[in-house]
């Protein structure tokens, strides 16, 4: 009984600051615009239609899903050698690396986005060593397009993709590989044959956790993007904001949000397969 | 056959494993056998390569192997907790090793099965290691190490964790089968039961060091040192002094032993089957007589405790002997030779 009354605070916040607000996300989705802009109370599929049928948002959710993808096996990739280097240190030093690896997660996305300018911008850190070196004549542009959305989104994902394999590998007995050694496997082998597929499992989640991150990305593309890069989310902030057609976005917002629903379950039927 | 091999862990005062020589036959099979701790298991990791040595060398067939990588040792190792793959088939798992040194398809298959039957596991060849008893995955373990045709079979512990009944099952087929291939072996255990019934030589270590290098049966019935005396088998313990050549005091008796050059304080031991009741008229070279303090009947064998002038001491009868009858509060005649009281310093 204590034990239920204590869940009270978390369904509570969780009712007002998540389900309220998408409660009323479905309701104005039912809504109409009419031809001046102003918004008409209804209940109706008019919105979804309009929203469904406009090819732009079909080229907006194929961007996203491009976007988020690649930069999900991006963040997978790198972190997988990270993962595997904490695994193999020695325990004391495990907590620190972790916390490293993770330790963007604690500084704000816009202050992220601000160093990656510094780095990537035309008189950036990269491009005037490509200057300077002579590789590059002209500076290349590293932001402010499709090119520095991917870099940004890649490191920004990244911690989670870290997250997600150490714990995963950490449950890897190191026997195997040791096992593996003593049956004649030099390193490369053992990794292929045995690290690897077994920390498939760990892979997929690692993707999909970062993927589903990667869809709802908001801050990357917004403003790494400068303006010429257009994702689902930018496009419910512009609907929102800027065209204030409320009904669009919501109904755009409720079509992402079942999406990302779909993306979790199959997350949780294939960690239920593999496990 | 290893030199003076030595470890130290970074941060600890004691090397783990200190200074070990020991020469093993072909074909023999040698137990480490100590308390944990002792070094054994990390002897046995720096022999498959898995622990680098900080000195001394490691030599198999006249090659010194000391240097080399594990993939290039020719070691079958079978470990504690199996490590068998578990994204694997049995099968699978037993030609890894054939994989890897490049045997071809139609041969490995061969072998493999062949392992599979030396094992007695034909039938579960498909299964991974997750649907497998733990007695089948420890078989499976043993047939993925000796599949390969290694140099060295190196097993750590590893009926440790089978249950009681399995684990003498288990500890003779491995036995069997080690003899039957001819392999050398070397096998790391805490259990002297284990270590006397299955190798052919027992290294008792302590500390990093070998106390003494020999047969089960010189270890159990001629322990070298103390630690021996008292880690291997049950033993009588008496507080003596020495009083002469050959003879030594112990609490109102006089006893005959193999002193040595000993001197002054010293501390003997006898193992409970060496101290037997004398019939009437028979002679020993120590008699004492002993008042029984506790019986304990165990089926096949009546332990009994005893009070004699000497101190207290254990004495193992078989079961259906005529003097295992005897109760508390008896009293027996009963004696033991002097080579059998085994005396060091205390």
């Amino acid at each position: 009984m204590i034990a239920y009354l204590l869940l009270l605070p978390a369904v509570a916040i969780l009712a007002a600051g998540f389900l309220y607000p998408v409660a009323l996300l479905a309701r104005i989705s039912l809504n109409r615009t009419t031809d001046l802009g102003a918004m008409e109370e209804a209940l109706s599929l008019d919105t979804f239609a309009k929203v469904a049928g406009d090819e732009f948002t079909w080229e907006l959710a194929a961007n996203t899903a491009t976007l988020a993808a690649g930069s999900a096996l991006a963040a997978t990739a790198l972190a997988l050698p990270v993962a595997l280097l904490i695994r193999a240190a020695p325990a004391r030093w495990r907590g620190v690396l972790s916390l490293m690896a993770i330790a963007p997660l604690l500084i704000s996305g816009t202050a992220r986005v601000v160093g990656w300018m510094a780095i990537l911008g035309d008189r950036g850190l990269i491009n005037a060593a490509l200057l300077w070196l002579g590789l590059a004549s002209d500076p290349v542009r590293l932001i402010n397009n499709w090119t520095g959305v991917r870099i940004g989104l890649t490191e920004s994902l990244m911690p989670y993709a870290c997250l997600v394999l150490i714990a995963g590998l950490g449950r890897l007995d190191t026997r195997l590989e040791e096992a593996a050694a003593t049956l004649g496997a030099t390193r490369s082998r053992t990794f292929l044959r045995i690290t690897l597929p077994l920390a498939l499992p760990a892979l997929l989640a690692a993707f999909l956790l970062t993927f589903v991150l990667g869809v709802s990305a908001f801050i990357t593309p917004r403003l790494m993007g400068g303006g010429r890069v257009f994702v689902v989310a930018t496009e419910i902030f512009d609907l929102a904001l800027q065209t204030v057609d409320w009904p669009a976005a919501a109904a755009m917002a409720m079509l992402l949000l079942g999406a990302l629903i779909l993306a979790m379950l199959l997350r949780s039927v294939v960690a239920r397969r593999t496990a | 056959m290893l030199e003076a091999l030595t470890r130290r862990f970074p941060g600890t005062a004691r090397p783990a494993v200190d200074g070990i020589s020991l020469a093993l036959p072909q074909g023999s099979l040698l137990a480490l056998l100590g308390p944990s701790g002792c070094g054994k298991t990390t002897t046995l990791r720096m022999v498959a390569g898995l622990e680098p040595p900080d000195g001394g060398r490691i030599i198999v067939g006249g090659r010194d192997i000391t240097g080399l990588p594990p993939h290039r040792r020719n070691m079958g190792v079978v470990f504690q907790s199996y490590a068998l793959f578990p994204h694997l088939s049995a099968a699978a798992n037993i030609g890894f090793g054939l994989e890897m040194r490049g045997v071809a398809r139609a041969e490995r298959t061969a072998r493999v099965a062949e392992a599979l039957a030396l094992v007695g596991l034909t039938e579960l060849a498909g299964r991974k290691p997750g649907k497998l008893s733990g007695g089948q995955q420890q078989r499976v373990a043993l047939a993925r190490a000796l599949a390969p045709r290694p140099d060295l079979l190196l097993l750590d512990e590893p009926l440790s964790a089978l249950d009681a009944k399995l684990r003498e099952e288990v500890r003779d087929e491995i036995r069997a089968l080690q003899q039957r291939l001819g392999a050398t072996a070397v096998f790391v255990t805490h259990d002297q039961t284990e270590a006397l019934a299955m190798a052919d030589l027992v290294a008792v270590m302590n500390e990093g060091r070998i106390e003494q290098l020999d047969t089960p049966e010189t270890i159990f019935e001629r322990p070298a040192t103390r630690f021996v005396a008292t880690f291997v088998g049950r033993a009588g313990r008496l507080p003596a002094m020495i009083a002469g050549p050959g003879l030594l005091r112990a609490g109102a008796a006089t006893l005959m032993a193999e002193t040595g050059r000993m001197a002054g304080r010293v501390e003997a031991f006898l193992r409970p089957h060496h101290l037997q009741p004398l019939a009437e008229g028979m002679q020993a070279q120590n008699m004492l007589d002993g008042r029984v303090l506790r019986r304990t009947y165990t089926g096949e064998v009546v332990t009994l405790e005893l009070e004699t002038p000497a101190g207290r001491l254990i004495s193992d009868l078989p079961g259906g002997a005529r003097a295992s009858a005897a109760q508390v509060g008896d009293t027996l005649r009963l004696g033991f030779d002097a080579a059998d009281l085994r005396v060091f310093p205390a």
